[in-house]
């Protein structure tokens, strides 16, 4: 139970996004459009939880002076083996997210939770937190790629679906603020605004 | 920290093989896999291309039926050194220019279907590393398609805020991506440069 609770508690009252303020960069970067932003999001879950097993086996056998250093090394391995793999299996996607994949190394979140997480707790519940914050981080990464290609570009997954509804012929135009990484910014600012409110009532 | 296990010293020596043994194993594994998964990654690029060049005159094929229609449409030419494209489908023929330049983040590249007089009956982009949604968007069909009709002779193609969709020179650029925009007229120009050698050497 305590592991189910892991995983979802970054869903919302956790989450890294929206109340830990991690992750950002990427967050604005791959969410033009919906379909990188859900590799990221697989992408960055499989990293995390990966890391965070990894790092909690090894938990006791790593010197606290190098933990950094050693949290690292097995972070950019994970993240070179995603990117093989995405370049091996799915080339197009690979390619929409080019070096955003390489920068997952650098997200905060992952050397977060590894710090935050999985040096002092054993290998389950770790793994657990993993999923979950990889989780959390695409849950908002999939609301902010959906809100702007559809405003900003009128398409889902590239599926013309204001076109489809006819929207142009009443007179309708594409957002163009909301390809623009401010966008990403402000979108962001909203749905931690709604989400504190709701909290605090 | 835990407390009492975790805060125990760890003597220099011991810091120095555990660095040493956990890059050594990072190493292997990525040299392993990198290795594996690389015959299936060059086959993807290879296809990727062939499928970029024969996109220009119209064919789109899915990634399994790329290579017989490449083999019989596209044949391989030279010229300075400099490797284009001959096409010849449903009677209709003339060459395929690549193009390769440098946009935003790093480079951009492209393949350019003209017929017999210079002009563009297909064109397609992509990009190593552009912003999704703003430079990204010359890998679309639909900037692709700006150019169709165009004409290669005489002047290069380029790209312009406002193109007059009657010029025959001027392609619409894309708001949001000048720097890439202007690395697509760039790599239009060299192009350019490319095809009069090509075809003054044709009718020597």
């Amino acid at each position: 139970m305590r592991n189910w609770k892991l995983i979802t508690m970054p869903f919302d009252k956790e989450n890294p996004i929206t109340v830990q303020v991690l992750g950002i960069c990427s967050c604005l970067a791959v969410t033009a459009q919906l379909k990188p932003a859900l590799v990221m999001a697989v992408s960055v879950t499989v990293v995390v939880a990966l890391a965070n097993l990894i790092i909690s086996l090894l938990r006791k056998s790593i010197p606290p002076r190098i933990r950094i250093i050693v949290q690292l090394v097995v972070v950019s391995t994970l993240v070179v083996l995603v990117d093989l793999f995405l370049k091996a299996f799915v080339y197009d996607v690979s390619k929409q997210l080019s070096v955003f994949v390489g920068l997952i190394i650098t997200n905060c979140i992952v050397m977060g939770r590894l710090e935050a997480f999985a040096m002092t707790n054993p290998p389950l519940p770790s793994l657990c937190d993993g999923i979950g914050n990889g989780l959390g981080y695409g849950i908002i990464l999939v609301a902010l790629g959906t809100v702007r290609e559809l405003f900003g570009s009128g398409t889902l997954l590239g599926y013309p679906v204001m076109e489809k509804i006819g929207a142009y012929n009443i007179g309708y135009e594409n957002n163009g603020l909301m390809i623009m990484p401010p966008m990403a910014l402000i979108l962001v600012g909203i749905i931690i605004w709604i989400q504190r409110s709701r909290r605090s009532s | 920290m835990e407390g009492g296990a975790e805060m125990k010293q760890f003597s220099n020596r011991y810091m120095l093989l555990y660095s040493l043994a956990l890059v050594a194993v990072s190493a292997v594994v990525l040299s392993v896999t990198a290795v594996t998964l690389k015959p299936r990654e060059e086959r993807n690029r290879q296809i990727e291309q062939q499928q970029m060049i024969i996109k220009t005159i119209g064919l789109d094929c899915a990634k399994n039926e790329t290579p017989q229609a490449y083999e019989r449409h596209i044949a391989e030419a030279e010229h300075d050194g400099k490797t284009y494209y001959r096409y010849d489908c449903d009677e209709r023929q003339g060459i395929i220019l690549p193009l390769h330049g440098t946009g935003l983040w790093g480079p951009i590249w492209g393949y350019l279907a003209l017929d017999c007089d210079g002009k563009v009956v297909g064109a397609v982009f992509d990009h190593k590393g552009e912003t999704p949604g703003l430079g990204g968007e010359i890998a679309t069909d639909k900037f692709a398609q700006r150019f169709v009709g165009k004409r290669m002779d005489e002047h290069p193609i380029y790209l312009i805020k406002n193109a007059d969709k009657k010029d025959p020179h001027q392609v619409d650029a894309i708001s949001g991506g000048t720097m890439t925009s202007n690395g697509v007229t760039q790599m239009l120009e060299e192009g350019y440069n490319d095809y009069i050698k090509i075809r003054e050497d044709a009718t020597k």
